[in-house]
């Protein structure tokens, strides 16, 4: 399975390319060793520790989110390609066994794409940055822990969605609500709620309690062995799902995208049926809209938990809502195969361009209530204008970058390091320049709303030239491998 | 009058040549056959005549349009049907024909949709989407997509397959009017028995080179059949049987 794995991602960009990821994570890490004594004028070592922490257990979260895609993997034909997923139907192979054997090979598969390299990076600058080894075994055994904690929970929510979508919105509200209720009362702690915190925050260098440290260590094992074993008993094994009958719906869905013409407004009508047919809706806002509330928790934490003035302001909360939709591209392009376009005549770019335009629809009213949301939350509503503008711009120069850079392939090409690194670049030095900008905002206000129309202009004409350019650049690429 | 002229085609995967140097030409009014074991070249080759794939070098054109220059023009003039048979997930039989009819931009669809869905028995599955679907089903729906908008010529990769023996049936009876009425069928296909009856002029292929080409009439020696021809085009003994019987 882990060949397997390896082979479907190394199989779009070349094993070389492919490898060069782990090797970039590496050299981030290194080089991020080496400043860390700088960073920590700006930002606390245990903040970092925290953030390495909660990253991990986002990640987790997002890794594990496959028990959604796994009956998909089974229903759904992978052009010409067969996974080991499907050996239930062929061999003499539980299901049970196949999808725990999924589990695993994710955790391992990611470990190794990512925690790994990341630790080796640091090890590597330890010398030189005169950080303690045993630091940095310490720190991978919490991110570890950390990063199966929240692929266990998100394997077993996943299960759950497949098994019964209400007792899934409960769980999902039932955790939100606890980083909510933390957000504005301090209870539950964090390291109550990511046990693995509590690890960390007991060990060098951040402490030296080590029994504490191993009843958190113990705490998180056993709640992710817990979830996972709720996920094994609880995943569906009935392979052959009832078929439903289905209304004709598309010639209704066609009358009401009336705004649109032509061939545009079939190919929107038969998007927005997918979404609604294979029930990705829920799980685009639930991908979209976690990684929001952990952000809005972030801007209000640090303000307001930790009270550190670094002025997290309502737009540098509109510019990372922004570079947060890339997601939602990616899920765009995951709902179907799209081999029968190559039957018509339909091009690559026309569906991109289709499919940004679906995210915008998608996107905008959630992003917007959330900036809103959060300007009114920091008291902020005279910003609110500037960060509307902020949040609009950067979300549409974002999904027109990335489509630009990805085509319909987001995922996987986002494991090639060379489009990595542009797509690193493209991202970070914008941000970087309204996060900056926009922390400037209450020293200067004239000044730092000038640098931010400057940098905006700039993304405006990046867009134009990115959207335009996806023609000549997808324009010869088949639908089909 | 040639309606399908490909001059030497090559495609390289890679370092593999899937196509080496493939020069073919169907005429207007043919039932061509095109044929070779698994890995020849035979998808690969209707691939970048329908527009769908780009060949290394070499140059092709269908109904008189440059399949490099204008593939979005061929693939408004003709009906492709692929070897995999793959349907919108999530669409109904009835939703992938509306969807196809306004691609297409189709006049009196409502009709054309029932037509076709009447043809392929689809009505009774009405409501069922896609991945619900028997792989017959969705082979049903494939082609039935492929003759909505009535080309002039159709491209078949594996028509028959997955197809039951009533379906198949219709579907030959269905392509010889069609060739009747003037149109030209290029069909890739192993089931050789229902293709020796349907073609009047075939092409083998073998690890990407043409190894034998023109009328089957011409092809075939004294008692000989499509399969004999096959197997001795490609360089292979016939495995058991009469190997001389020729199917009527």
């Amino acid at each position: 399975m882990l060949k397997e794995e390896f082979r479907t991602h190394s199989s779009y960009s070349g094993k070389q390319r492919f490898l060069t990821f782990p090797l970039f994570v590496l050299i981030l890490s290194f080089f991020s060793g080496l400043t860390l004594e700088r960073m920590t004028v700006q930002v606390p070592l245990e903040q970092m520790g925290v953030f390495a922490n909660l990253s991990s257990f986002l990640y987790g979260l997002s890794v594990g989110a496959f028990g959604v895609m796994g009956r998909e993997y089974l229903e759904r034909r992978h052009g010409a390609s067969n996974y080991l997923v499907a050996m239930p139907y062929l061999l003499p192979l539980s299901f049970r066994t196949t999808f725990i054997g999924i589990y695993l090979r994710d955790a391992v598969f990611y470990i190794l794409l990512m925690l790994a390299p990341a630790t080796i990076g640091l090890a590597l600058a330890a010398p030189i940055a005169g950080f303690h080894l045993t630091s940095i075994g310490l720190l991978f055994i919490a991110v570890l822990l950390s990063f199966m904690f929240g692929l266990s929970l998100s394997f077993m929510a996943s299960v759950v969605y497949i098994r019964n979508v209400p007792a899934f919105l409960g769980i999902t509200a039932a955790i939100a609500a606890l980083f909510v209720t933390h957000s504005f009362f301090g209870v539950p702690a964090l390291d109550v709620m990511v046990p693995s915190l509590g690890f960390q925050m007991n060990v060098r260098p951040f402490g030296d309690d080590y029994g504490t440290a191993l009843l958190y260590a113990a705490a998180v094992a056993v709640a992710t062995t817990v979830f996972t074993l709720l996920a094994f008993v609880l995943v569906q094994v009935r392979i052959n799902i009832a078929s439903r009958m289905h209304e004709d719906l598309l010639p209704r869905i066609y009358g009401h995208v009336g705004f649109m013409k032509g061939l545009n407004r079939t190919l929107i009508a038969k998007e927005f049926l997918d979404l609604r047919r294979s029930g990705t809706i829920a799980k685009m806002f639930f991908s979209f809209v976690l990684p929001l509330l952990f952000l809005s928790f972030t801007t209000w934490y640090v303000n307001y938990g930790l009270a550190i003035p670094v002025g997290f302001n309502a737009v540098f909360y509109a510019a990372m809502v922004g570079f947060v939709g890339v997601m939602m591209y990616s899920w765009l392009n995951n709902v179907d195969l799209a081999e029968y376009y190559s039957l018509l005549p339909v091009t690559v770019p026309q569906l991109i361009k289709i499919r940004i335009l679906v995210f915008l629809f998608l996107t905008l009213g959630i992003s917007t209530f959330f900036v809103v949301a959060i300007s009114i939350l920091n008291g902020e509503t005279e910003l609110l204008w500037l960060a509307l503008i902020v949040m609009f711009i950067t979300s549409l120069y974002t999904v027109v970058m990335t489509a630009y850079l990805t085509g319909l392939k987001t995922n996987t090409f986002l494991f090639d390091t060379s489009v990595l690194m542009r797509f690193s670049v493209l991202s970070f030095f914008p941000d970087l320049c309204l996060t900056i900008l926009s922390f400037s905002l209450l020293a200067d206000w004239v000044i730092a709303v000038a640098g931010i129309a400057l940098v905006l202009v700039m993304l405006s004409v990046a867009t134009v030239l990115f959207f335009r350019g996806i023609d000549m650049k997808w324009d010869r690429t088949p639908f089909a491998a | 009058m040639a309606v399908i002229e490909g001059r030497d085609l090559v495609k390289d995967y890679g370092g593999m040549k899937a196509l080496d140097r493939v020069s073919i030409t169907v005429n207007e009014g043919d039932f061509f056959g095109f044929f070779g074991p698994n890995g020849a070249g035979k998808t690969t080759l209707i691939r970048i005549l329908t527009g769908q794939l780009e060949p290394s070098s070499g140059s092709a054109t269908v109904m008189g349009v440059d399949v490099v220059k204008e593939p979005m023009r061929v693939k408004e003039l003709i009906g492709i049907v692929p070897e995999v048979e793959s349907p919108p997930t999530y669409l109904t039989a009835y939703e992938y024909l509306y969807f196809v009819g306004k691609v297409r931009k189709l006049d009196k669809l409502e009709d054309r949709i029932d037509k076709w869905l009447s043809f392929f028995d689809l009505l009774e599955k009405k409501g069922t989407i896609c991945k619900d679907m028997s792989k017959g089903m969705r082979q049903k729906v494939m082609l039935a997509s492929a003759f909505i908008h009535e080309p002039k010529m159709l491209f078949l990769d594996e028509p028959f397959i997955n197809l039951d023996p009533i379906y198949q049936r219709q579907l030959r009876e269905y392509l010889e009017g069609f060739v009747e009425k003037g149109g030209t069928v290029f069909m890739a296909s192993h089931i050789l028995e229902i293709s020796e009856r349907l073609c009047n002029r075939l092409a083998i292929v073998n690890l990407g080179k043409v190894v034998a080409e023109g009328r089957i009439e011409d092809l075939l020696r004294e008692g000989e059949n499509l399969e004999r021809l096959f197997l001795r085009s490609v360089g292979l003994k016939a495995i058991g049987g009469d190997p001389t019987r020729k199917t009527s």
